[in-house]
């Protein structure tokens, strides 16, 4: 159905594949998990978890995402 | 307040109750006589599910204190059927599913009959009339339009032996 | 009055889809039918509940003394003395998600919130003695509104929820932006959706009966047994099996009575407390101020066009206000996002949802799950684009219609759909009212629904259904299932699916349900699971004991092996030669004797797998509403109706009929009658006078075209009816408001006021044109 990616990015706090394992899939894993973990992890990034949700809240567009997408293939590119 | 004898003729039976003279009708009949058939949906004589007949005649037994109708002939859907043979009126909801829940049946039956007492051949709209002091939250009321229709129409008519 | 069509029916089944009464029908329409509002004990005591008047505040003492000394008050209960404190949710796997204590240890959340509940021998003195409970509060400042909630400044309702946000759900495919680049046309809408109350007719009643062998009987109304007994072992700390759940006969559910509400919750904790049985009925008020709600929503959505009315991208972002609990509203977030793309095919889709706690009465799951919210933005949008466009709007809606083998990327395949009969019928039905009277117009509405949801978040290791079917010496037959009747029909269903393929008369099969006891576990009547799910199991069972009597019969037939046998109207035949045969009721007995003295046992279950995310079939349907108003008052009078619906093969002809009325009349009502106004968490009007429901004389006719379609995954190709239809009439009414004046409404439900409104700003837009 849909590309699957190659190299995986796994989330960065669980470990999980989300859905094609890309990192826009992953920073939608993560808003959508939302727990005390993922948001501190997102925090630690120098973001602030609840602005980012709000500001997708609030916004057309996909800001948000894209935005955690980027530091968490930043991130992995670190590793 | 002093507690009173009362006498209620429900189905054709006497009842001596004895009880407080501000107990509604409905409580009587659920409560003391413990014909739980007659239900109760609101506080407020909004809903109709404790309809019954008085001498014929529908009332919501949540608006009339027990004490009051004494003397009068009270029928409750306990009443309706002879022998264990329904009445058309029943079997008319039967067919046409004019029930869900069934919450509301007892109340909404009794009003469907009083009118059909009152106008044996009612218009579509003299039905719903009828029976808009009852809510029903499940059928949309049209099925319950159809089986009064079918009784009017003589469908139920019982063939004399 | 009104008029039935079928449009390509299958061919005959002996039961499915004849004229069956509902199996329940005598004992309901002759007053016998006994609901837990009717169960009496013998020394059952009553139960009161004290209520939080206020939205937001933390509980500092509570002293009760006072009412422990009237007489004939046995006992008083609170969270933080009598109960575990367990908070809990039907949520389970999210542990975050389980927030709610039935009886709150330390904060109130909500006007009507449960404090102390009280069990007294007559009910007027347990009301009595709530006067003489004295509780201190804390008040807190309080928030009502989701836009408000997610400010910086708001105050915090639940620990941990930052900005109050409780859950976000995102639904994407596609390349958005792309999608969005290829339309000649976008349009953007903010929506406001209402509440609405369930008003099920039976208030929430329990009675508890906790017996010194620690084990704990309750009568409850509610749409699933197996629920209430897992969610109560929970708060309770006890096991499940000890928890015997029964539900003979339910006033109405409407997707509020699967949660625990304070009738269960504080009637248990009573009767264990005091080990006497205790019974809590709500009133009518509390019933209104104290369960839960269809879920208000503030809807923004964006949608882009070709100029020949192709679709191509849609965005949604949605704020519910989740009030103060979790609840099922969370299943109702992701389910408005989904169904905000149906029926159609979007190249690409984005939705975000946010559910946000605030100081009201929680919101949770109601007949329609979140689509008729969806709808009510998306279907009145897409009517508005039709006429910005200049194209016809029936037109423009069938070209973007799913279709048989629609793929909803990562979410769904679309199996059967009948939306495109649909379309004709609608249409002819509407050709043929020619010229309306004035003041008078049409307006449809797509939709489409799911039979059953696939996601487990309440975490249970059973199937989603299952089913013994029991086959006795005299050829009578016990069905038993752990799928719950609350007027919907499902006895009577699942009873003709039994009848169908067992080869039975359906007065030859008695259906056991509504008690945890004696039958298997099932999830319930929510999500329209039970035809599809339920049918399912039902349909496994009794194949499985029709093997067994086909077994027998074969090896004493005598036939070759390639002769098939069937059992149609209690007669065990070879299908080449049916005239050759045998009385089913024989073939049982000597099946029996055969089993050493066994009777035959049937098992079957379901459980959707690879079906996708959602649910593994979806109805289809266009709805037409003619309405009439009255420019002086502003007044909605409607006046005909015709629903185009595809559900499949249809089993329960009677029940669906009653379905798609009922579900006609429930929608309606979230179109243009039933408010729930707050002010400052207070609701405005909690009874039947100022609350306003259908009633017979709002009632039009409830046409219906039933274009029957085969659902592979369905039992016999059945598939969802009857809550799928509160999904289109809200829009339908909007659009032929729109028909008619050129006004766009975009709160519902329409009252009458915001009519008017709009019919003044258009005039005075119109003498500023002169």
């Amino acid at each position: 159905m849909s590309d699957q990616v190659n190299d995986p990015v796994l989330c960065p706090v669980c470990g999980k594949k989300a859905k094609t394992g890309s990192a826009i899939d992953c920073a939608r894993h993560i808003f959508g998990t939302g727990d005390k973990p993922h948001r501190d992890w997102v925090n630690a990034q120098g973001l602030s978890f609840i602005d980012l949700l709000i500001e997708q809240a609030t916004t057309p567009g996909n800001k948000s995402y894209q935005i955690l997408a980027e530091v968490i293939e930043k991130a992995r590119a670190k590793k | 307040m002093e507690k009173k004898v009362v006498v209620l003729n429900v189905n054709g039976i006497d009842y001596e109750l004895y009880i407080n003279p501000k107990t509604l009708l409905v409580e009587a009949i659920r409560d003391y006589i413990g014909l739980t058939g007659t239900k109760r949906g609101c506080d407020t004589v909004s809903c109709g599910a404790c309809t019954v007949l008085i001498n014929g005649m529908s009332i919501k037994s949540c608006s009339v204190l027990a004490v009051q109708a004494e003397g009068y002939k009270i029928t409750t859907i306990e009443g309706l059927e002879k022998n264990g043979k329904l009445a058309p009126i029943q079997e008319a909801f039967l067919d046409q599913g004019a029930y869900q829940c069934g919450f509301c049946a007892p109340g909404m039956i009794m009003s469907s009959q009083a009118l059909l007492n009152e106008n044996p051949n009612p218009t579509e709209w003299e039905i719903r009339e009828g029976i808009e002091g009852n809510i029903c939250r499940c059928t949309g009321y049209n099925s319950i339009v159809r089986a009064v229709q079918a009784v009017a129409s003589g469908k139920y008519t019982e063939v004399k032996s | 009055m009104n008029k039935y069509t079928v449009i390509n029916p299958h061919e005959p089944f002996r039961v499915i889809n004849t004229h069956v009464r509902n199996i329940d029908g005598i004992a309901k329409v002759t007053g016998r039918a006994v609901y837990t509002f009717d169960v009496k004990l013998p020394g059952m005591l009553y139960g009161k509940i004290l209520r939080s008047p206020h939205p937001h505040a933390k509980i500092l003492k509570i002293d009760y003394s006072k009412a422990l000394e009237i007489p004939g008050v046995m006992g008083v209960v609170t969270g933080k003395e009598d109960t575990l404190g367990v908070k809990q949710g039907i949520w389970r796997r999210y542990k975050d998600l389980c927030d709610e204590q039935i009886l709150p240890v330390d904060k109130v959340r909500y006007i009507g919130e449960p404090v102390v509940a009280v069990a007294a021998i007559t009910e007027e003195i347990a009301e009595k003695a709530l006067d003489y409970i004295d509780v201190e509060y804390e008040v807190l400042p309080a928030v009502f509104e989701p836009m408000d909630a997610i400010k910086k400044d708001a105050p915090e309702i639940h620990e941990g929820f930052e900005r109050n946000i409780n859950v976000t759900r995102h639904i994407e495919w596609g390349d958005v932006e792309e999608a969005f680049e290829e339309a000649d046309y976008i349009r953007e809408d903010w929506f406001k959706c209402g509440g609405q109350a369930h008003m099920c007719m039976e208030t929430r009643c329990a009675v508890s009966s906790y017996t010194p062998d620690g084990k704990l009987t309750i009568y409850h109304s509610n749409q699933s047994p197996y629920y209430m007994q897992a969610l109560m072992a929970g708060v309770l700390g006890m096991r499940e099996g000890d928890i015997r759940i029964i539900s003979t006969y339910v006033g109405g559910g409407f997707g509020g009575k699967f949660e625990l509400d304070g009738a269960i919750f504080c009637s248990a904790v009573l009767s264990i407390k005091l080990k006497r049985p205790v019974k809590i009925v709500y009133t009518r008020e509390e019933d209104f101020i104290a369960t839960k709600r269809r879920t208000p929503m503030y809807y923004y959505t964006r949608t882009g066009v070709k100029k020949d009315g192709t679709f191509c991208a849609r965005e949604a972002k949605v704020f519910t206000n989740g009030g103060a609990y979790t609840g099922m509203g969370a299943t109702a977030l992701y389910l408005t996002g989904f169904f905000h793309s149906f029926p159609y095919k979007w190249k690409a889709y984005r939705y975000d949802g946010y559910r946000v706690y605030t100081n009201t009465l929680p919101s949770t799951s109601m007949r329609g799950f979140g689509a008729p919210q969806a709808m009510w933005c998306s279907e009145q949008q897409i009517e508005w684009i039709a006429a910005d466009l200049g194209l016809d709007p029936i037109e423009m809606r069938r070209k973007n219609a799913h279709e048989e083998g629609t793929i909803i990327p990562g979410q769904a395949t679309i199996a059967s759909c009948g939306i495109q009969q649909c379309f004709d019928e609608i249409k002819k039905w509407i050709d043929s009212k020619g010229q309306l009277p004035p003041n008078r117009a049409i307006g449809i509405s797509a939709c489409g629904f799911m039979s059953g949801g696939i996601f487990n978040w309440f975490d249970t290791p059973y199937s989603f259904s299952s089913a013994v079917v029991t086959v006795n010496q005299d050829g009578t037959v016990e069905l038993n299932v752990g799928a719950q009747e609350i007027g919907q029909g499902s006895n009577t269903t699942l009873a003709i699916i039994c009848a169908e393929t067992l080869g039975v008369k359906v007065e030859d099969v008695k259906v056991h349900s509504g008690d945890t006891d004696f039958n298997p576990a099932d999830l319930g009547a929510w999500g329209s699971r039970q035809t599809l799910m339920a049918g399912n199991a039902v349909k496994m069972a009794a194949e499985d004991a029709k093997r067994q009597i086909l077994e027998f019969a074969y090896a004493q037939s005598g036939l070759n092996i390639v002769y098939d046998l069937d059992i149609k109207d209690r007669w065990v035949h070879a299908i080449a030669r049916p005239e050759r045969g045998e009385d089913f009721v024989k073939v049982v007995r000597r099946a029996i004797r055969g089993k050493d003295g066994q009777r035959i046992v049937g098992r079957g279950y379901y459980t959707p797998h690879r079906k996708g995310m959602i649910s593994p079939a979806y109805s289809y349907m266009l709805q037409a509403v003619e309405i009439e108003v009255d420019e002086e008052t502003g007044k909605i009078r409607l006046c005909d109706s015709l629903t185009a619906h595809d559900c499949g093969q249809p089993i329960n002809h009677l029940g669906l009929i009653g379905q798609l009325e009922g579900a006609f009349s429930m929608a309606a009502g979230y179109g243009y009658l039933e408010y729930m106004p707050f002010e400052d968490g207070k609701l405005m009007n909690p009874n039947l006078v100022d609350y306003k429901v259908i009633r017979a004389t709002e009632m039009p006719p409830a046409n219906i075209a039933e274009v029957d379609t085969y659902e592979p995954e369905g039992p016999y190709g059945a598939k969802e009816a009857g809550e799928g239809l509160t999904n289109p009439t809200a829009a339908a009414i909007g659009n032929a408001l729109f028909r008619l004046f050129g006004i766009q409404i975009k709160e519902c439900p329409i009252r009458a006021e915001m009519i008017l409104k709009a019919l003044k700003e258009k005039r005075e837009k119109e003498q500023q044109g002169k």
